[in-house]
């Protein structure tokens, strides 16, 4: 008897060892989140070539400051900065006893060092985003100054993405030819391992300033998702996170799944150069504003997501200015009374519809949209490719009336300057009037915690949506599906962030 | 055995491939009328219906009818694949014939080039291609064309090789019979057999090259449409419209597998052997 005592006593222990066992890997593998995202351009800030790598580059590098939900700048690596008097330095306080993954102290040193290289490394990407920085000195381990061309109060803003990522200098001055696929930084991830154009596998940093608010242990980002099996790739749990449309938002519904509706910077536009005929009367170009049906183009192509608006920047935005609401809402008689009055009879006036591959929908309701108000217009689909589209629109200027967009930036007036500065990417006029360039200098001497700042800011956005050609259609939430088990996303205007979000043990909601 | 469309029709496989391509092109000239809709015109109060009455096939994500589209879709589609087929035939049969006859010189150079092309993959050459002339389908079959015209010059050269080395050719030449005269009545009855064949299966999958690009994106000139072009749009709005993908995806299927049927039949009728004897290759490779 005593001999099946103990026999049953050493199978309870073991029974409650290996559930323990079964607990604590369940534990581990469910703190695992398998996200679907295009993977950067590069993942080194200084060489990374679109936009839209924030979300993934910021996952393994800290950024001197941090957006919040709202898109104002707050305390990333710095807990805090000072200005000086007139506005042409501003000193950095680090947090004290930071870290890269590499195990290299993160000091004003290497924020110096880092920022930099981007102003002088010869492929850097970001020279034109820190040309307003002069210098950079290192007054103490914790204090880093910027020192600046011109009085600008936009820095904290500009160096809460990309441009004022920090990259361990032990890496990039070892090889800096490594820092594109094996990245160095302090962000709330260590990179693992990386395979280009397929998937890369990120760790928490528990060195991370912020360590405290990432639960996920372990992310694995998977590229090249098809967007027409992404649904499927979320319900069989081969991802948690994916990116869809507004289109695919009842499916993902209806296959049990989570779906976060993020309001984002990311706004179309269409691209009006007034240099070509014959969009040189400004009288044809104000008259396709009018002709336009913002909201038709969101319900048909993004399931009705989105708002219309007329400025490059989301409602509830520091930049959005209430007073152009209604700027050039659509109205197709307004807009062949002024075609009318420029002299074209209706059928008279031709232009061509430029437009990437996975905007022809878009761009065959325009068409329509034109026709109705007498313009003939022709679509000219660019080829995908990641210089096409800058060929044709961009660097070649070819296009009159190109749909595109723009995914927003950190500084509201870098923002600006790409849509209607003079030297805009998406400007492809380059021309701007001298009250909006007197605009943007304003808002750039106006400290982000006077009073005026919203008001001189707004003044501005009025200023370049009148004096440009080209004209915004509406925002373009990121749309994310999610499995249950991960919890709901936080909503953050300029990016997709992780912190707070939890990943349950399969087939249990978080 | 130069082919004939009786003997093609005897043929069971070929009786039904031949009329298949004509119902097709048919389609392709008279598909437009045959429209109940005018297939660009969008009704947003209609957008990704099912099949029904009004549209027997349902209507796109613009509103517009399927049907219409897909009649409509057929004549630019089979008019790209046709033009590349043209291309690389002209490309492929000229040189092909010339090589046998213009010495070594002319031979090597071609023999080179046309290596050249087969090293080229499709899409990417035809997708450099638009990006280099613009993006059209025109340029893109153009570049097809020219990568399927090795295909015309192997089986040209292969079928050119032991006439014009025969003894009736010599004898015709020694009578004072011109090399024209030698090419069109003694060369060219050879060969035609081996590139009407090398014609039906080029077709088919140039058809199919057709749809890939135009499914990508690339050549296409919207509202226009395709089938290709068709079907990546399905497939985009396949939780609404599930069937959708089906009809211009049976078209493409069915329209190349009546090619390949009627390649088939064409060899099997003309005695074209689908293996040239190891002498014969070694020489026309050579």
């Amino acid at each position: 008897m005593s001999r099946l005592i103990r026999l049953a006593a050493a199978l309870a222990v073991l029974v409650v060892t290996l559930a323990g066992c079964a607990g604590a890997n369940a534990g581990a593998s469910s703190q695992t989140l398998k996200w679907g995202f295009n993977l950067p351009t590069s993942w080194d800030p200084v060489t990374s070539s679109t936009g839209n790598d924030i979300n993934t580059i910021s996952l393994v590098y800290a950024s001197l400051t941090q957006l919040d939900e709202k898109g104002t700048a707050g305390p990333g690596l710095a807990e805090s900065w000072t200005y000086n008097a007139d506005g042409t330095a501003v000193t950095f306080v680090l947090r004290p006893g930071l870290t890269f993954t590499d195990g290299t102290p993160l000091d004003a040193d290497a924020v110096r060092q880092s920022l930099l290289r981007g102003k002088t490394q010869e492929n850097s990407l970001l020279k034109d985003q820190l040309a307003t920085i002069s210098d950079v000195t290192a007054d103490d381990p914790t204090h880093v100054t910027l020192h600046l061309a011109a009085p600008d109060y936009q820095v904290p803003n500009l160096l809460a993405g990309k441009t004022g990522a920090i990259v361990s200098p032990a890496a990039f001055t070892k090889d800096p030819g490594a820092i594109p696929t094996a990245p160095v930084g302090a962000g709330p991830f260590k990179f693992e391992s990386f395979v280009p154009e397929s998937k890369a596998t990120l760790v928490k940093n528990p060195d991370y300033w912020d360590a405290g608010d990432v639960e996920i242990e372990r992310l694995e980002l998977t590229a090249g998702t098809d967007p027409t099996s992404v649904i499927a790739a979320v319900q069989s749990g081969a991802l948690d996170v994916a990116t869809i449309t507004g289109r695919q938002v009842e499916q993902a519904k209806a296959a049990g799944l989570e779906v976060d509706v993020v309001d984002s910077f990311t706004v179309n536009q269409v691209d009006v150069h007034s240099g070509l005929a014959p969009l040189t009367d400004r009288r044809v170009v104000d008259a396709l504003k009018y002709a336009v049906d913002r909201q038709a183009i969101l319900d048909v192509t993004n399931g009705g997501i989105g708002n219309v608006t007329y400025q490059p920047f989301p409602q509830g935005y520091v930049a959005y200015n209430k007073a152009l609401d209604q700027a050039y809402a659509y109205d197709p008689a307004k807009a062949k009374a002024m075609l009318a009055a420029a002299g074209y009879a209706p059928g008279s006036l031709s232009l061509t519809v430029t437009v990437n591959s996975v905007a022809q929908s878009t761009a065959e309701l325009v068409q329509q949209q034109l026709q109705a108000v007498g313009v003939n217009a022709t679509i000219k689909v660019v080829p995908p490719g990641s210089s096409t589209w800058q060929q044709e629109v961009y660097l070649g200027r070819k296009a009159q009336f190109a749909l595109d967009g723009t995914v927003g930036r950190e500084s509201p007036v870098q923002n600006l300057g790409v849509v209607y500065g003079p030297q805009g990417l998406m400007n492809t006029s380059k021309e701007a009037s001298p009250e909006f360039l007197a605009a943007l200098d304003e808002v750039r001497r106006t400290p982000l915690d006077d009073p005026r700042y919203p008001e001189v800011l707004q003044n501005a956005v009025k200023l370049g949506v009148e004096m440009s050609p080209s004209f915004s259609l509406g925002t373009s939430p990121r749309i994310a599906v999610r499995n249950p088990r991960v919890s709901p996303l936080p909503h953050f205007l300029s990016q997709y962030r992780w912190e707070g979000v939890t990943v349950a043990a399969p087939g249990s909601r978080a | 055995m130069r082919p004939r469309v009786s003997t093609v029709l005897r043929h069971r496989i070929g009786a039904v491939s031949v009329t298949f391509l004509v119902l097709v092109a048919l389609l392709a000239v008279f598909g437009p009328l045959l429209a109940p809709y005018d297939p660009l015109q969008q009704n947003q109060d209609a957008l990704l219906q099912g099949p029904s009455a009004q549209h027997l096939l349902g209507t796109d994500n613009l509103g517009r009818d399927e049907l219409s589209r897909l009649l409509a879709g057929s004549r630019l589609s089979l008019l790209a694949a046709l033009e590349a087929v043209v291309v690389g035939l002209v490309l492929g049969t000229v040189p092909g014939l010339l090589s046998v006859y213009l010495g070594r010189a002319f031979e090597w150079t071609t023999l080179r080039v046309m290596d050249a092309f087969v090293t080229l993959p499709f899409l990417v050459f035809a997708v450099a291609m638009t990006a280099l002339l613009g993006n059209g389908l025109t340029q893109a079959m153009l570049a097809v064309g020219i990568l399927v015209s090795p295909a015309f010059y192997r089986v040209t050269r292969a079928a050119a090789f032991p006439v014009a080395g025969s003894q009736y050719v010599e004898a015709a030449r020694l009578t004072g019979a011109s090399a024209w005269f030698v090419l069109r009545r003694h060369v060219w009855p050879k060969v035609l057999p081996a590139v009407a064949v090398t014609t039906a299966t080029t077709l088919g999958s140039s058809l199919v090259i057709v749809s890939s690009l135009t499914f990508l994106g690339i050549g296409i000139r919207p509202p226009e449409p395709t089938w290709g072009g068709m079907l990546a749009t399905s497939l985009e709005y396949l939780f609404p419209r599930p069937t959708a993908p089906l009809a211009p995806a049976l078209l493409v299927i069915l329209t190349v597998g009546a090619c390949n049927g009627l390649a088939d039949t064409l060899r099997d009728v003309t005695g074209v052997s689908a293996r040239s004897s190891r002498k014969e290759k070694v020489r026309a490779a050579a």
